[in-house]
């Protein structure tokens, strides 16, 4: 599966494709929190990771997300993967269990989604 | 072993359901049976060459796992989040 960086706003449709082409109504996301960049698509939340990694991000910035662009717009975005589970900030959780860091995360994953119409 | 990853998370994915419910049933031997033979596949997913360049996300999949069967609780993780991690995979190998 093609991972993309996103660096600028992209259409819903856009999205919806990068979905269908990754597991149907869903795909897989790694946000850096720091850069402000995503990288969308990968098998695993870890490939995309790994990219991020080699783009120069820090692992402590990185959370992993699945984007569902088929979905409400405060659905579409869901905090759940394994790379978001390190003990060594706090987070024991497939979530990101600061609050006011999965808002930060949420705002600029959603800052990426440009809406039809 | 021949099959995709999405194929193998898959069948683990299946063995976690039975554990999720045999724990539904409040049946804890059946429960871990389940998450051992859940181990097991993934443990035959480590070993398979192809991943491992991705072993850290399986890898840290067997920890929980491993968790969960210890009843150690030290992650925030119950077999809901995990199902809906294998889920996935299992849609997609199926086609």
């Amino acid at each position: 599966m093609r991972i993309e960086i996103i660096q600028s706003p992209t259409p819903l449709q856009e999205l919806k494709r990068l979905a269908e082409e990754n597991y149907g109504d869903m795909v897989k996301g790694v946000v850096d929190v720091q850069r402000k960049i995503l990288a969308l698509g990968g098998e695993l939340h870890a490939d995309g990771e790994a990219l991020l990694l080699e783009e120069g991000s820090q692992q402590e910035d990185l959370w992993g997300f699945n984007l569902y662009p088929e979905k409400p717009k405060d659905e579409r975005i869901e905090f759940s993967s394994l790379i978001n589970i390190r003990p060594s900030q706090g987070n024991t959780s497939m979530t990101i269990q600061d609050a006011r860091l999965k808002e930060d995360a949420k705002m600029i994953i959603e800052g990426f989604i440009k809406d039809d119409g | 072993m021949t099959l995709t990853l999405a194929q193998q998370i898959g069948h683990v994915g299946s063995e976690l359901t039975r554990a999720h419910h045999w724990e539904a049933k409040q049946d804890p031997l059946s429960r871990d049976r389940a998450l051992l033979r859940a181990l097991e596949l993934l443990d035959a997913t480590l070993e398979d060459r192809r991943w491992r360049k991705r072993l850290k996300e399986l890898a840290r999949l067997r920890e929980v796992l491993c968790g969960l069967f210890c009843r150690d609780y030290r992650y925030d993780i119950s077999l809901e989040p995990l199902l809906d991690y294998c889920n996935p995979f299992a849609r997609k190998s199926h086609g």
